[in-house]
């Protein structure tokens, strides 16, 4: 993938993409998870983002802190100020590795938790889930395996829907040792 | 036999023993009845200090005494105590030293008590495992520590061998180091590929070693050098690095969640472009020239098997010089991995735009390209095979492939003058948007370079550096054969523009991190958007010949072969109008002159750009 597509309109100009429309934070189905996909995405290929909110979350707004802070975030301006300063580039983020993938995690302030996914059923999960997925469609291993990565916060399941958190690296940044 | 194989402090944390790694290899494979241990002492050094200090001295201050603090000799002088017996030995030179050059060594001063502790507990830990022989590997500062350790060892049973090894013991150092410490059994100088299985035969079979090319051993009182081998390692015997017991180590290791644990190759030795024309200020041993490269394929094939084990995507390579060959037969195949690794490489700045890609493709996106200085006078006085221009091109390339790019800027080469420098510092603030060195330092005479070993060349007077004074007890004369870093007079440039040259390399790390000169294509029109510290934001406009000459500067020419370029595009620009055009660019910061050359400034790639250790 060389961008952010899905649902959600944008336009990109060079290493700018701006959605054309609010993005639902709601929580109450696949647009928020492809919203999430989508700002996702944008992090990972290091693209700056320029975006508008809707919606009340249903969930932990804290979970999206990785993601680009948007532009206006009417549920609650009090927070948008967190996230503005909260947002670091690469504070959650994986690597594909041959059979597992690496999570550095430092949302945690003054952590960084690394976790490598090997166990093929959380692997699997993990790397489905990436494209929003309805949480009916998973077995029994996918169910039990997105228990425990929404418990790790990596997985936002919500509204009957479930999307993978953290972006896969796609561009370093330099000094590519700061993360 | 029992082999156990240690590296002390100050090896670094988040890394494997390379040398662990390959000589656990070459013992097996020579000798597959032995039982081979190994002891990561730096690993046991970090977490020794966190638990008796109480947490206050982290993997951090290991770094910072370890890594750091190279040219001052502090984790040497932290074990010095420990090695004679003395706790307070070399303490007020130390203090003196530091004072005068402004050196911090608080941390240094703080780790000294635990050091004797801490031998004791190595020593104990490794006679437990009962070994015949304790191998030590020595880089940097690894010596004093080791030495301590050899000794305790010794001490406690002297019917063990004990066996030195690595950088720290080639040549002369090797011989110094032996001489002087009785309780050094052996000294293997130079590669061990074929020299330390051949030493542990002798060992078995109770012989004299007199066979065995460049080891010292002890003949009754005598420290006996045989003499040392010109045949080089072969690349197919060469093993790949075994990491099995450091990832043991580490995993039970309560200072693992400090680290970010890397993966260490080694693709080739030697140095290609040295065996033509050794950096006159390089300290490459001369005899380990010879450029040697595993097939790309097979350095694959080690890094593949080493990611899958060890679960790691970071890989660091310790080769001098990337060899060219692995553009086509290597990174290719890490490209196609689909994996995301983050790799560490020395290349040469020559690189072209091509190869700089194909480095970002395959994750090799941490480079070390030799750049050392941005004139090209300075870099025909110490034979480094590029220009100023061409350096310049490549820190920009390295923005537009967003590769992390190290360097350093030296100076200090004796015949170097003034206005080898003034252009260059006057231009330095042009070049704001680009990764600035890691500093502008002076050159240390390095033992080995062609600096050292032709005292004609410009650096005649020479004596041990002043920071081993606080770290061995032993007279000049046998200092003069142990250690590596020289003192001499300063050459090359001082006063006034050494200084500048340093304020003006401070400023550029400084300004660096909000500056930005960007190009944009707008139809017919060439944008350049400057955002550079220190000038007013401006947006510049280009069109017809204007904005083809700043593309074909790209390159870097000189202004006559632009000119030939722009006439054979259809542009016709009398040669007097071209000349004020581009001094006009220089003037505004979008040129870089090199004499009569000249290089585009502007970059099409913006990488995201973090402050250094955000992590
Ligand atoms: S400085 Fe680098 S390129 Fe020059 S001889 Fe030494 S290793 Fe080779």
């Amino acid at each position: 993938m060389s961008g952010p597509d899905g649902g959600v309109p944008h336009r990109r100009t060079g290493r700018r993409v701006e959605a054309t429309a609010p993005l639902d934070l709601s929580g109450a189905g696949r647009a928020t998870a492809e919203a999430v996909r989508f700002l996702r995405e944008c992090q990972g290929h290091g693209l700056s983002v320029r975006w508008r909110a809707a919606g009340t979350p249903s969930y932990d707004p804290a979970l999206l802190r990785h993601l680009p802070p948007p532009v206006e975030l009417p549920a609650d301006p009090g927070a948008l100020e967190a996230w503005r300063t909260e947002h670091t580039h690469g504070v959650l983020y994986h690597r594909r590795g041959p059979d597992f993938v690496t999570v550095l995690d430092r949302r945690r302030r003054g952590t960084a938790v690394r976790l490598t996914l090997d166990h093929p059923g959380l692997l699997g999960t993990f790397l489905r889930l990436l494209e929003p997925t309805p949480v009916a469609v998973l077995d029994p291993v996918g169910r039990e395996a997105l228990a425990l990565l929404t418990a790790e916060r990596l997985v936002l399941a919500c509204g009957g829907w479930a999307v993978t958190l953290p972006p896969r690296i796609r561009r370093w940044p330099v000094p590519c040792t700061a993360i | 036999m029992r082999v156990h194989l240690v590296t002390m402090p100050w090896h670094p944390l988040d890394l494997p023993s390379l040398q662990l790694g390959l000589l656990h290899r070459i013992v097996r494979r020579a000798r597959p009845g032995d039982e081979v241990t190994e002891f990561h002492g730096s690993l046991r050094w970090a977490e020794f200090l966190l638990e008796h200090s109480g947490g206050r001295l982290t993997p951090g201050d290991c770094v910072e005494v370890g890594s750091d603090a190279i040219f001052h000799g502090l984790g040497d002088w932290v074990f010095s105590g420990a090695l004679y017996d003395d706790p307070g030995w070399g303490t007020a030179r130390l203090r003196d030293y530091a004072a005068g050059r402004g050196v911090p060594v608080g941390t240094a001063l703080a780790m000294r008590p635990y050091a004797a502790g801490f031998v004791d507990a190595c020593a104990t830990e490794i006679l437990a495992a009962d070994p015949d022989v304790v191998g030590f590997t020595s880089t940097f500062m690894q010596n004093v520590p080791s030495l301590a350790l050899a000794r305790a060892l010794k001490r406690r049973r002297p019917g063990l061998t004990v066996v030195f090894g690595g950088s720290n013991c080639d040549g002369p150092m090797g011989h110094a180091l032996h001489r002087n410490h009785p309780f050094v059994d052996h000294v293997v100088r130079g590669e061990a590929e074929y020299a330390f299985p051949a030493l542990l035969r002798h060992l078995a079979a109770g012989t004299d070693p007199v066979d065995v090319p460049g080891l010292c051993w002890w003949d009754g009182p005598v420290s006996r050098a045989n003499t040392e081998t010109r045949r080089t390692v072969a690349p197919a015997d060469i093993p790949s690095p075994d990491y099995d017991q450091w990832q043991a180590a580490l995993d039970a290791s309560p200072v693992q969640e400090y680290l970010h644990p890397k993966l260490v190759v080694e693709g080739a030795r030697g140095c290609w472009w040295g065996e033509k024309h050794h950096c006159t200020f390089c300290g490459l041993n001369g005899s380990a020239m010879a450029f040697r490269a595993k097939p790309g394929e097979r350095l694959w094939t080690e890094i593949d098997r080493l990611v899958r084990r060890h679960r790691i995507l970071d890989v660091v390579t310790v080769d001098n010089i990337i060899d060219m060959a692995y553009f086509r037969d290597f990174l290719p195949r890490v490209a196609a991995s689909g994996w995301d690794l983050r790799l560490h490489y020395e290349v040469k700045s020559n690189l072209t735009p091509a190869q700089l890609r194909l480095l970002g493709d395959s994750g090799t996106v941490h480079i070390q390209p030799g750049i050392e200085s941005l004139g090209s006078r300075v870099l025909d006085l110490m034979d480094k095979g590029v220009t100023g221009a061409r350096n310049v091109r490549t820190l920009r390339e390295c923005e537009n492939h967003a590769l992390t790019c190290s360097w350093n800027l030296l100076y200090g080469f004796p015949g170097e003058r003034d206005d080898d420098y003034t252009p260059v510092i006057d231009q330095l603030p042009a070049l704001v948007h680009l990764q600035p060195p890691s500093g502008a330092h002076r050159i240390q005479l390095e033992r080995f370079s062609p600096h050292f070993t032709d005292p004609d060349l410009g650096f005649g007077k020479r004596r041990p550096a002043a920071m081993y004074q606080h770290v061995y007890d032993l007279p000049e004369d046998e200092l003069a054969d142990l250690v590596y870093l020289f003192d001499t007079e300063p050459a090359g440039i001082g006063g006034a523009v050494e200084r500048r040259l340093r304020e003006a390399v401070a400023a550029w790390r400084a300004g660096h991190a909000d500056s930005r000169l960007l190009f944009e294509e707008d139809g017919a029109e060439l944008l350049v958007h400057d955002r550079r510290h220190g000038r007013p934001p401006a947006t510049h406009r280009f069109t017809g010949w204007q904005a083809a000459a700043l593309r074909h500067l790209e390159d870097g020419r000189t202004v006559p072969a632009l000119h030939r370029l722009l006439t054979a595009g259809g542009h016709e620009v009398p040669g007097e109008a071209l000349e004020t055009w581009v001094r006009r660019a220089v003037g505004r910061g979008l040129l870089f002159r090199d004499g009569a050359t000249c290089v585009s400034l502007p970059t099409w790639g913006e990488p995201v750009r973090l402050p250094e250790g955000s992590g």
